[in-house]
């Protein structure tokens, strides 16, 4: 048995490795040897000196974290409420609510921040709808935290409320026949038991928003607001790019995230959270009663703000004829998406490739991240301590300087064979950048799962295999596969690393909304974009409802 | 340029993958005219060309990574000064084609060769209740207070010319001129579509430096969008095409450079609204004997580009 573990592990360790800490090795190196990329190790530690000479790179590290606290609270704001009602009570239209919540991952946030712009902006929708504007308010530090927010609040929500469910009335039940308010038992039980799933999340939001470069880069740079990814981005885009650079600033984003991680970490474990035992728990949900009205009120507000306003300005913008004609019914028409579905488009391959390429990664960050959560968790002696450091680096590296890694990795000299230059490499890519969502799911899931139901079943003669496949896996599939939603959902707009790595003649619905916006076809773009989200809601939808069909009992405890 | 591995043949999510004769064709937008060029191409010879489509940042940065083992053949960029810059590294293949014949002197060379030319110009929104601006300077007057935007010089490699032309035929003037622009309330929002977009909806009402091309493809799109091309002159930016050293398939990549400088090449770039790179090639816009022509000195200009962007940054955008 123990033999068996030792593999998994050591399969689990080289996928972590292959997948991100190679890249990371060869992003060190280049950002110690200029030469790297040319296959030299000359002028090694040469460019350090930027380090320490640029007061611009401090600023923008501070401009960073300060942005990053932010969205964090207004996520908080958004997130929260909605997702402990949606955790302890029967909200009507519970899961169409969990799918209007994931259409904020499905927009791409630059595309989001052009919509508010186009919203907002002097002479925007708002004005001519209502005469006035919020120009102010958008281009300035509130306003890239506010939009940045509503891309990421669904982040929260779902945390939450999947942590509730989980943690269930039965605690506060059992509190309240000892004598607790119904609040006392919800901030004494509840909450404290949620927090392990409330901070991961939070984290996810942290490390989010400080790789984030769309949003910043739309509406900051009016307001001469830099952060260190858009930093890094100059140094990748500006020609002559500066790897180097690149890879040193890089390096005060991975300190930040795993500071967060560490924090993160030191919460969930120094306390038991356990509230999985396999005793009969009551799976019903309260009744809201009169409440109904309000919360869905509440439900509705975020909504409008969050998917709604949006959503309606892309789709706005995608069937107006021209954008200088304004909002007049006789400037509405499909010319903007004749192009898209005419046959055999490049724009429908584009979406095909996005569609397989999602797919694939939801289902390959699943099964490497719930194995890697397992041994994480569960695990025991070297492979765990292991496992445990190697599991931190997804998270520490924005998704662009991932990218180069990925580049300098497979692209390097060193490597007789390579998969670089086809799709392939787009899927390494994703599955790496994409990583930590089922990672830090499935560990936060698992925190609340007792041990003592695997030792049941060994008591009972199952192997361990056997008691991973019928207790643990069963008990684990919830976050899975909210995981697997996130990730199919992010992966279909995936941008950053499909511009860099994306072989020749391959596109993504992100490299081809981007390139429309480039070339200032605002409403193609806009087009694309409203066609991919219809899309990728109806299949999590689709997904949804037949969860709900399956009844609760394949995927609950 | 081919890596046969066993992922890639059981990753069928592209076709045309496993053809004989391919053709890598990296390039900066626009990108309808790279997918015209390609399919022209292969309906013509037979030859696949994959192409990869970015801004002149992306395709930089794409050469520079994979320089170790280089996966283009040929390559257009929409900066003058990074094909000097490759050739004087050594990574471009001399060749010169001979329907270059009436490509003018100064945009050819033994190395590389201009594919078309786009030109800086004001973009004015002719709705937005504004006077037609006719000079650079206009833009500073008090009727256009906090409607003007310009693309980011550190972004756009046109608005760097731009500077770097106006540096040379007004000297210090330039810069008064810009600080004029930046305290009339002129936005530099990022860079080239992002300068023209709050133009197009009316929340600024001219683009100071707008790279042509776009402005013309959007005003024959409908939009009430005006180039204007100031007479006391503007800067041109030719787009340099040119076959890596490093090429595997330098027959499929001679044939592709010859192909764009056909007759049929230099019509689908001129449909782009971009000025084909042969004399005797006509454009749907503006040619370049009709614009005043500041001549920059790209080498110098360039060698001094983080001096220029440092006090653009002082002067305009206070960072």
């Amino acid at each position: 048995m123990l033999r068996a573990q030792s593999i998994t592990t050591t399969l689990a360790a080289s996928a972590l490795i292959i997948l991100v800490g190679l890249p990371v090795l060869f992003i060190l190196l280049q950002a110690v040897f200029p030469e790297f990329a040319r296959g030299s190790f000359g002028g090694a530690f040469s460019k350090l000196v930027i380090l320490t000479e640029n007061e611009r790179l401090l600023m923008q590290a501070r401009n960073t974290l300060l942005l990053a606290f932010s969205v964090m609270i207004g996520c908080l704001i958004f997130g929260l409420p909605i997702g402990i009602l949606r955790g302890l009570f029967h909200v009507p239209g519970a899961r169409v609510w969990d799918v209007v919540f994931l259409i904020p991952f499905l927009i791409p946030p630059f595309i989001a921040a052009i919509a508010w712009m186009m919203t907002l902006q002097p002479r925007g929708y708002l004005f001519q709808l209502a005469g006035f504007d919020m120009g102010r308010f958008l281009f300035s530090f509130t306003g890239v935290a506010f939009v940045m927010t509503l891309n990421l609040f669904p982040l929260v929500y779902f945390a939450v409320s999947r942590a509730l469910e989980m943690v269930g009335e039965r605690f506060a039940s059992a509190a309240r026949v000892h004598g607790a308010g119904a609040l006392q038992a919800f901030f004494l039980i509840t909450l404290p038991l949620s927090i392990p799933a409330i901070a991961a999340s939070l984290l996810i939001v942290f490390a989010m928003s400080i790789e984030e470069f769309g949003t910043p880069a739309a509406l900051a740079s009016r307001t001469g607001f830099e952060v260190l990814v858009t930093g890094i981005y100059t140094r990748l885009s500006d020609w002559p790019i500066d790897l180097s650079g690149a890879a040193l600033g890089s390096v005060m984003l991975m300190a930040m995230v795993l500071a967060a991680f560490t924090l993160q970490n030191w919460i969930a474990t120094r306390r038991s959270y356990v509230s999985q035992t396999g005793k009969p728990a009551n799976p019903e949900k309260a009744d809201l009663g009169a409440w109904r009205w309000p919360v869905l009120g509440v439900f509705g507000l975020v909504a409008l703000i969050g998917v709604v306003i949006p959503l309606a300005a892309i789709a706005v913008t995608s069937f107006m004829g021209t954008i200088s004609g304004g909002l007049r019914w006789s400037n509405f028409d499909m010319r903007h998406y004749e192009p898209i579905f005419r046959s055999g488009s490049r724009a429908w391959q584009a979406l095909m490739t996005s569609g397989w390429l999602a797919v694939l990664t939801a289902f390959a960050t699943a099964t490497i991240g719930g194995l890697v959560a397992y041994i994480v968790v569960r695990g025991t002696g070297r492979g765990r301590a292991v496992m445990d450091g190697l599991s931190m680096l997804p998270n520490a590296i924005p998704a662009i300087v991932l990218a180069v890694g990925i580049i300098l990795f497979w692209n390097s000299p060193y490597l007789p064979i390579s998969i670089y230059g086809t799709a392939a490499i787009l899927l390494v890519a994703y599955v790496g950048i994409l990583l930590p969502y089922p990672i830090r799911y499935a560990v936060a899931r698992l925190r609340q799962i007792s041990g003592s139901l695997d030792d049941a079943a060994r008591v009972a003669g199952a192997t361990q295999l056997r008691a991973l496949r019928h207790i643990t896996l069963p008990l684990m599939a919830p976050s899975l596969i909210a995981a697997m939603m996130l990730v199919f959902a992010i992966a279909s707009r995936e941008l950053v690393a499909s511009i860099m790595l994306a072989p020749a003649g391959m596109r993504t619905v992100g490299t081809f909304v981007f390139s429309q916006f480039e070339q200032g076809s605002v409403q193609t773009g806009m087009a694309m974009s409203m066609i991919a989200i219809t899309i990728t809601s109806a299949i999590l939808l689709a997904v949804n409802l037949w969860l709900a069909r399956q009844g609760s009992s394949a995927f609950s405890g | 340029m081919l890596r046969t591995t066993v992922l890639a043949t059981s990753f069928a999510l592209i076709g045309g993958f496993a053809h004989s004769e391919t053709l890598t064709f990296y390039t900066a937008g626009p990108g309808g005219l790279a997918d015209a060029l390609a399919e022209a191409f292969q309906a013509e010879t037979g030859i696949t060309v994959n192409v990869f489509q970015g801004t002149t940042g992306q395709v930089m940065a794409r050469l520079e990574a994979e320089e170790a083992n280089p996966q283009a053949d040929v390559v257009v960029s929409a900066s003058w000064g990074s094909a000097v810059d490759m050739h004087e590294r050594g990574l471009l293949m001399e060749y010169t084609s001979p329907n270059a014949e009436n490509v003018p002197d100064f945009l050819k060379h033994s190395h590389y060769v201009a594919q078309g030319i786009s030109a800086l110009a004001i973009s004015w929104n002719t709705q937005s209740g504004t006077p037609r601006p006719n000079e650079w300077t206009d833009l500073a007057g008090e009727a256009y207070r906090d409607l003007v935007t310009m693309p980011d010089p550190a972004q756009s490699g046109s608005a760097f010319d731009l500077i770097a032309g106006l540096e040379t035929a007004m000297g210090d003037a330039a810069w008064e001129l810009l600080g004029a622009l930046a305290d009339n309330g002129m936005i530099v929002p990022g860079p080239n579509a992002a300068a023209l977009n709050p133009v197009l909806q009316g929340a600024a009402a001219a683009v100071f430096g707008a790279v042509d091309y776009i402005s013309y493809a959007r005003a024959a799109a409908g939009e009430s969008i005006e180039v204007i091309v100031p007479e006391s002159g503007t800067v041109i930016a030719p787009r340099p095409m040119f076959i890596l050293q490093s090429t595997t398939n330098p027959d499929a990549a001679t044939a592709f450079v010859d192909f764009v400088l056909s007759d049929a090449g230099q019509a689908l770039v001129a449909d782009t609204w971009m000025m084909p790179a042969r004399a005797d090639v006509d454009g749907l816009r503006p040619g370049i004997n009709e614009l005043n022509v500041i001549e920059v000195d790209e080498d110098a200009a360039f060698a001094r580009r983080d001096d220029i962007i440092a006090r653009f940054n002082e002067v305009v955008t206070g960072r």
